[in-house]
Order: structure tokens, then sequence, then C-alpha cells
């Protein structure tokens, strides 16, 4: 049963941005909302205009840098790709999340 | 470093607002369309797409105002919002918002203007390397009792601490004094020069820009005659010629070359000889350094010959109280082993502490005062913004029901104040440069360092900091009021006020207080600065300087050089033949000479000793000596107590003195001094003198103090400085350049620093004093014209609130009187608690404040009453007009409005 619209953290949500540009490559802003959502199996239901500022967020710390292209409707639309220090920022992230989880499994375990 | 970053990217999207707002809506159109493509393409019909995908999306206004937040600096735009907003509102009250700014103009721009005298003179440290670690170096004399008066310094204990003390670094021995300077054969003049062992400059960290610094074969006799020129010096001399090195330039007759030139912006300090002897006025402002070449005396002497100052530099990682000790130590160390009849200690005072002792005192007090001129505009200024902000309630309370917090309302609020603070605090930069000129024309020319004073960088950072504490001084109380509005209340179309009279009255009240104790203080402390000031020149001085003119010679031409055998006569003969000359001018009744200028400070100090009469060392009393003619006590009008004048007849035998009353109770307690005998006076000559008249005690020497004074005539010895004295009945104007002809006449190559009146020495005796009563009186008006339109515009407020109750009170029979006694009863309690308030702290401040003042008493009941009735009867004044307007308010009208 898809959960109740949840309030997305910040940093999670620019995570998944990240994570997301790495898989599909150069993509908009609507492609990457979309995405999150289908990824999420639909338990991440934001509102699709959060993405923009968190996208100038990411932008602001030069984690992906942006250039227009046409969209598939023929439109002009803004397309957003990965740069070098998002991939790092990625890497540095994904270990963070990791160690959390580790973390939190044996308190778990242990509790049981 | 990532903040940088983003803080750059955020500002550099201030200036591409409109383009990037642009970009941002194609973005969100292009996704919307992205989105209904899909639903289109899932089965929707147009219109459910378009519905669905705005859906999705959420809120577009919500989506642009949180990126915009995250695109630019959000305060920033608060603030120009504010800014606009509060320029708006001052518009609409231009008398207000004039002023504001001009009171507050007028206050900022007299604060900076002292600040930069007090930067300049007081906290400015010197252009020398480490200058906190210098100190100036005096000796003491330990029989001098526990006063432990400083005195100058005698070379040869000088070389011995110098070459024995371990917490110095190095030290340089120096004296500063005139020297007559002749460029271009012209007729001399006398500018100032500093004498000092080779090593000051290295010791000081200044590097000559030019040539060379002294060498230890400078100091040799014969090898002396070169000369070190100021970056002043060099400009006035050589006009900044780059080849002056090795030119000549003629010092006192004898020709010198020029060996190097400092740097601009050193200026060496004024350091007295003792703090009994005032910086002489020839020695200022030094333009020539010369290397001091030790006499035989010098050498030779270590009792006497007391004349020097030294300067040092404390070792690193030693501090005051160490090198003290220390230096101490050594000093009895060295009394003990030298067998010296006395003993010495050490007094060391940092160089800027020495400096500025004379003046600190009394600057810090003007600083004092113009601060609280400032804090009485400041306050004038808040109660005037609390008016308004009552005024502003209902749209306060609007902007606080549409959800503005705490915290917008009263930055908005403050930004009033701010923008008022902004504009004063420019105006008021403005005006300091004239202010500063003012002062500095006006400044007595005693006070050190003056020609230092601008309006630097720091003053004005000053300035800038004092505009924005004195805006939120006046601006948070009117800010923080405008948080307690009820919007409830405050959006009632009912105007009627009856239920706002007494609100913020309190604080309304307390501030005219606050202001009228400030204002007491101040007119007390003008007050007594005024009566000290009239006490001094009124008071009896023992001599007349009316129709007398003064004419300073100074004999440092190479025909007076002390090494010739012919010395004595030339100066006797040239003295002789300017009295005689001077006799010859038109109006003139009788000439005196005598050895140092009237009114400038003791000179001359030796130890008087009876032959007949030892008294045990260290315990002589100091006297002044004075070389004079017969005619000084007629000319002066001087009375003589006892015995006789110095007469003609002398001239064969002058080893005669008449000395002054105090000299008499000093030296000769419970005797009669005529006939009987004191000690050499002549430098070395042993010949004692018989005493001959007492003369009465006169403050010859300053205003401010008499001094035990010794006269012996000039046949005995004539000094190389001679002051004459004129007594004509022709007006000093007309007299001066005869004088001046007369005496170049007799010899052009002499140079004459000073000719003058009498009356204008004396009156730039006090210039000190004049200089301190002027500002304080100022000051004091000032601070009285601004608690009167505190006490004017509080009380005026107030009734035109409480219009309708005057009305009603009318209405129902009250006669005019009693409510002129109800609205001045209302003034009466703050100004009355304020004068209170002010009272005591007055008396408390006027401990501390009294020194400042020539014989102040602690408690000058004149002073304190003539004050507090001087407010009362002001505020009075100021409390009427609004009361008469309460009592002649028609009522029928006032009841009618609403």
């Amino acid at each position: 049963m898809p959960e109740s619209k949840s309030d997305v953290l910040q940093g999670t949500l620019d995570l998944m941005v990240l994570k997301t540009l790495e898989s599909m490559g150069p993509l908009h802003g609507y492609g990457i909302a979309r995405r999150i959502e289908q990824v999420s199996n639909n338990t991440v239901s934001l509102n699709q205009g959060t993405i923009y500022p968190a996208l100038l967020r990411i932008e602001q710390r030069r984690w992906v840098k942006s250039d227009w292209g046409i969209s598939e409707t023929g439109r002009r639309a803004k397309f957003y790709a990965l740069t070098r220090t998002g991939h790092k920022q990625i890497e540095q992230e994904t270990e963070n999340w990791e160690r959390i989880a580790a973390t939190m499994a044996r308190f778990l375990a242990t509790s049981n | 470093m990532d903040w940088i970053r983003i803080l750059l990217s955020r500002t550099a999207a201030l200036f591409r607002s409109k383009k990037l707002d642009a970009d941002l809506d194609e973005e969100l159109r292009a996704h919307i369309d992205l989105a209904m493509h899909e639903n289109l393409r899932a089965g929707m019909s147009p219109e459910q797409a378009r519905l669905a995908a705005r859906r999705s999306f959420g809120g577009v206004t919500q989506t642009r105002e949180t990126y915009r937040v995250q695109r630019g600096l959000p305060w920033l735009n608060e603030a120009e919002r504010d800014i606009r907003y509060a320029v708006r509102q001052l518009h609409k009250s231009p008398g207000f918002a004039l002023t504001a700014i001009l009171t507050l103009a007028l206050g900022i721009g007299a604060a900076t203007s002292v600040f930069s005298v007090v930067n300049a003179v007081l906290l400015k440290p010197f252009a020398f390397r480490n200058p906190d670690r210098l100190v100036v170096l005096r000796e003491v004399e330990a029989e001098s009792g526990a006063e432990r008066v400083a005195i100058p310094d005698n070379y040869r204990h000088f070389l011995r601490l110098k070459k024995t003390a371990t917490t110095l670094e190095d030290a340089a021995i120096f004296s500063q004094h005139g020297e007559s300077v002749s460029p271009n054969g012209e007729h001399p003049r006398i500018v100032g020069a500093i004498m000092a062992s080779p090593n000051l400059f290295p010791l000081l960290g200044v590097q000559p820009i030019l040539g060379r610094g002294f060498v230890d074969g400078d100091t040799q006799k014969g090898t002396d005659n070169v000369v070190m020129l100021s970056y002043e010096g060099w400009q006035t001399f050589f006009g900044g010629d780059p080849a002056a090195i090795g030119k000549t330039l003629r010092i006192g007759g004898q020709p010198n070359t020029v060996i190097g030139v400092l740097p601009p912006g050193m200026r060496f300090p004024e350091i007295a000889l003792s703090s009994k002897i005032a910086f002489q006025e020839a020695g200022r402002g030094a333009l020539l350094f010369q290397p001091f070449a030790p006499s035989q005396r010098d050498l030779t002497a270590d009792m006497g010959n007391f004349n020097y100052k030294v300067i040092a530099r404390l070792k690193p990682g030693t501090n005051l109280a160490q090198a003290n000790a220390e230096l101490e130590a050594l000093q009895k160390a060295y009394t003990l082993s030298a067998h010296l009849p006395l003993h010495f200690g050490i007094a060391l005072t940092p160089l800027a502490k020495d400096v500025a002792s004379g003046v600190s005192g009394a600057l810090w007090l003007l600083f004092a005062a113009v601060g609280a001129v400032l804090l009485i505009a400041c306050v004038n200024l808040a109660n005037l913004q609390l008016a308004r902000a009552v005024n502003a309630e209902r749209e306060t309370a609007v902007r606080a029901a549409l959800g503005a917090n705490r915290g917008q309302l009263v930055r908005s609020r403050l930004t009033e104040s701010l923008v008022l603070g902004f504009a004063g605090g420019i105006a008021g930069m403005a005006l300091a440069f004239a202010g500063v000129r003012l002062l500095i024309s006006f400044a007595p020319g005693n006070i050190p360092r003056i020609d230092e004073v601008t309006v630097s960088l720091p003053v004005l950072a000053f300035s800038a900091a004092l505009s924005i504490a004195s805006a939120i001084l006046f601006g948070m109380l009117p800010a923080l009021r405008s948080l307690r509005v009820a919007p409830q209340a405050a959006l009632q179309a009912n105007s009627t006020r009856a239920v706002n009279t007494q609100e913020g009255q309190g604080t309304r009240s307390v501030m005219v207080g606050a202001q009228v104790a400030c204002t007491i203080v101040l007119l007390i402390v003008t007050s007594l600065a005024l009566r000290s000031f009239s006490h001094l020149m009124r008071q009896n001085r023992g001599f007349d300087s009316s129709h007398v003119t003064l004419a300073q010679v100074d004999l440092f031409a190479p025909q007076y050089d002390d090494s010739l055998a012919t010395v004595k006569q030339a100066k006797l003969a040239f003295a002789d033949r300017t009295l005689a000359a001077l006799h010859q001018l038109p109006g003139v009744q009788f000439v005196a000479l005598t050895s140092a200028a009237p009114l400038t400070g003791e000179t001359w100090v030796d130890n008087i000793t009876r032959p007949d009469h030892p008294v045990p060392a260290g315990q002589e009393p100091p006297i002044n000596v004075r070389w004079i003619n017969p005619e000084y006590l007629t000319t002066m009008q001087i009375p003589l107590i006892s015995g006789r004048n110095i007469a003609p007849s002398d001239r064969a035998n002058p080893y005669v003195a008449m000395i002054s009353e105090r000299t008499a109770r000093e030296a000769f307690p419970g005797e009669d001094p005529v006939g009987k005998k004191i000690d050499a006076l002549v430098p070395e000559d042993k010949h004692p003198f018989t005493v001959i008249g007492v003369v009465a005690d006169t403050r010859i020497n300053g205003l401010k103090d008499t001094a035990a004074m010794v006269y012996t005539p000039y046949w005995a010895f004539t000094h190389w400085t001679l002051s004459l004295l004129v007594r004509s009945s022709q007006p000093s104007d007309a007299l001066i350049p005869e004088m001046r002809r007369s005496i170049w006449q007799i010899d052009p190559q002499v140079a004459i620093p000073t000719l003058k009146s009498m009356d204008e020495l004396v009156s730039d005796s006090v210039a000190t004093d004049r200089f301190q009563a002027m500002l304080l009186s100022a000051f004091g008006a000032a601070a009285l014209l601004l608690a009167l339109l505190g006490v004017y515009g509080v009380l005026a407020y107030s009734v035109s609130l409480r219009r309708q109750e005057f009305g009603l009170r009318i209405a129902l029979g009250s006669g005019k009187n009693a409510l002129i006694g109800l609205v001045l009863r209302q003034a009466a309690y703050p100004v009355l608690l304020g004068a209170g308030v002010g009272l005591t702290i007055a008396v408390i401040a006027l401990h501390w404040a009294r020194s400042q003042f020539y014989e102040a008493p602690a408690i000058d009941p004149i002073a304190l009453s003539g004050s507090v009735l001087l407010l009362l009867f002001a505020a009075t004044i100021a409390a009427i007009i609004p009361a008469r307007r309460a009592a002649s308010t028609n009522p029928m009208r006032v009841l009618r409005m609403d």
C-alpha cells in the first residue's frame, strides 16, 4: 500500500537526484521527478515542484551543471548532468548511508 | 569553502534576477508540458491532463518563492523593501526628517571632531618601531620628599645607567631647544632643534630617506658640525632638493653640513624636562637634529648639570616595573660608590603617557561632554520617534494581522531610524572636516601632536559606528513598542484617544528626566570651568601687563659663542646698547631686561644655599633665577617690600640680589633676609651674593602659581636669551616695528623669535583654560537647548493627546490658571526628579572633574545652584507654551471633533 506523501528530507532528495542522473544520464527536471517516483515504487510522491529548488541547490554546489536543450515535446527545457564533483559526492554520500544503515541494523538486531 | 562559492553565486544572481525569473518560468512551462504529454498518452482528456499535471506539480507560486529564496539573498530583498518604505514615510513628514538629520549631523559632527583630536593626541601610536616599548627616563631626588618630583637627567648618570642596565635595550640622551638658522644670510629665525646622542634614530627605528644617520665620530667637538633635517626641515630650507646632502646650513652662525633627511610622518614628540618646567615653545616641531657632543662639564659633573632628557627602549621580555626596579637599584649603588651628597632614584614613564600627560584629562572631559550632548539629542529623537510610532499604530496592527512576525515589525521600524542615522552620519562626517579645522585654529599651542589631527580612517570608522549606535539607541524603543500593539484596539475606527493618553507617558517622562539629568551635569561642569577661568584672570597677579611690549632676543650668533674670550663683554655691550636704544623710542617710559620671557613657565631653576645657614642636602628650596636691570620693577610695576632696588651704582660690584617674598619665607624663615648672603648663582663663579631687598610675589612665570624668585643684575651675568620689556604710552602695534628696527640696527645677526604685547602674552598663557571653557560652554548651551526642546516636545505632544480632556474641563468650569497649573505639574515631576539625579551625579563626578580646572573647590554652591536655577527657569518657559495652549482650548471645537 503506498504510504501517504511523506516529507522527504532535503539531503536525501539531493542524493536521489544525483543517483538518478548517474544512472539515467543528462535529464530534465520532469524526467528526474518522474524517475524518483518510479524508483521508489511511488512511496515517495513529492510535489514535483520541489525538485527545482533542490536542483538549484546542487547546481550552486557544482555537483551538476545545466544546459538548455529540446524536450520530447519539442519545447525548450533545461537538462542537468552530473559533474565530476557530483560523482565524488555520490560516493561519499553512499558511504555515509551504508554506515548509518549498518549501525542501525546492529542496534535493531541486538534489541530483538 | 562551499559557502563562499554559494554566496558568490547568490550575489551574482541579484543582478540577473529578471533573466533568471524568465528562465525559471520557461523551465516550469516545459515541465507542465511534459506532464501533460504523459497524461494524454495515458488516455486522459486534454482538460484532465492539464489538471493532473498541475496537481502533481504542487503550488507554482510556492515553488517560485522557494526557488527565489534559494537563489538570491532574501534578507537583502527584505532590507531593500524596508528601506524604500522608510524613505517614503520620512518623505511624508519632512519637518521631522529634517530636524532629526540636522540634530544627528550636529551631534555626530561635534563628536567626530573631538574624537579626531583625541585620536591623534592620545590614541594614535607614534611612527616608531614598537612605540609601546619606549620609555622616558628621568631622575628623582630621593630627598625631595614624598612627592618625588622628577628632574631632568645628568650626562654622567646616563652613561652609567646605559652601561650597566640589563633591562634596557638602548638609551639615548637629548635636549630640545630653539636654534637660530639663517638660510641665505637673511635675518635669522628660530626653529626647533634636537641635539641627541647618535643612537637616537636606531633606537626609535627610524631610517633616513636620504644620506646617513649619525655615527660616533660625529660627537667629537670639531667634527660635530653636521645636521640631519626632518622632512619638513628639508622642504623648508632646501625645497625638497635631492642634492641637499653635503650642502651647508648656517645654524647659530656656524656652517653645518647636511648629512641626512628623515622620512615624512616622523615627528619627534615634545618631552618636557620635568613636570614643573613647561615645554618651551621654541623647541616645538623639531626641524633640525644635531649630534650631542658632550662638553667638559657634561663629562665631569656628577652633581648639577641636570639639563637633559633620556628616552630608552625596554628589552623584549621585560616590563616597566622590572626596569624601574633595576634602574632604581643601580642609581642607589652609584650614589653610594661615587659618594654623592644626594640620593638619586629613577622615574620611568611610557612615552605615550608622558607626552599626553598634560592634556589627557582635559581631552577626555571634552569627549565626555560632547558624548552627553549626543546622548541628549538621541533621547529627543527617541521621544519624537515614539510619538510617530503611536500615530502609525493602525498600520502596524494591519501588518501584524496579515502575518508579519515580530522580527519583521521591529526591523521595519528600526530601518527608519537607521536611514536617519545614515543620513545624519554622512552629514556629520562632512561637518567634522570643518569642525576639526575650527578646533585646530582655536586650539592652544601647547596641545602635543596637534599638527597630526586629521579626519582619518579610524575617525571615520568611529563616526560610522557612532551613527549606527545612535540610530539603534533612539530607534529601539519605538521599534519595541510597536510589538505591544493590540491589533484589535488599534483597528477600531473610533479615534477617541482618551484611552491612550497615559500609555507611554511613563517612558516619555523617564526620558525627559534622563535628559534633564545629563544637562544638569554638563551645566555644572561648564559653570565650574567658567568660574575657574574668570578667577584665574581676575586674581591678583602681582604685575601690570598693560602698555608693555615684549621683545625676546636670542644671541646665538658666532660673536657670542661661549668659547670666545670676549663673549662676556660682547653680551654685556649688546644689552647696554639695546637698553639705551629702546629708551629713545617714542613714548617710552621704562625699559626692563630679564633673562626669561614672562609667562613661559619656570626656568633656570636652582637650589638656594646660604653659606651661614647650611640646610640638609636635598632640602634646599628651589628658586628661579633672573638676570635683570634696575628698571625691571618699575616697568612691571612690581612693588618692593623692604630693602632697596638694584641701582646703576651696583655695576661695579654686581653681586647683589633681590628675593621674592616666597624665597624669603622658604629660605629665611623668621629672619630679615636683607644683608644676608646666598651662595653662587653665576655658572662657574663661586662669588656669593648679598640680599639687598625683598620684592612682592608675582605670578610672572604663569598665572597659576607664584614662584620663589631671585633677581640679580645682568652685569653679573648676561644670558644668551634676553627679554626686553618696554613700557610706553604708544600701543604695541606702533612700537613693534620700531623695536625690531632698533635691535637689528645694533646687531643684525641676532634672532628675535617673539615680539608681542604683554597683554597678548598673558592671554596666550591661558589659552588652554580659555579653550576648555569655551568648548564646554558651547556644549553646555547645546545640551540646554536640546533638553528644552525635549521638555517642550514631550509636553506639547501629551497636551495634544489630552485635548478633549481639557475641553471637557473647561466646559465643566475649570479656570485657565488651574489648567496651566495642571500641565506644569505634569512637567514638574520628570524635570525635578531629573534635576535631583543630575545634581547627585554631578557632585560625584566633580571629584574627578575639578582636577581639570584651576583651583576649583570641591563643592561650589554658586555653580551648583546657578545651574539648577537656570535649568528650572528655562524648563518653566518651555513648559508654559503648551500649558497656555492647553488652557486656551476651545471646548466647542474640540468636543465636536471625533
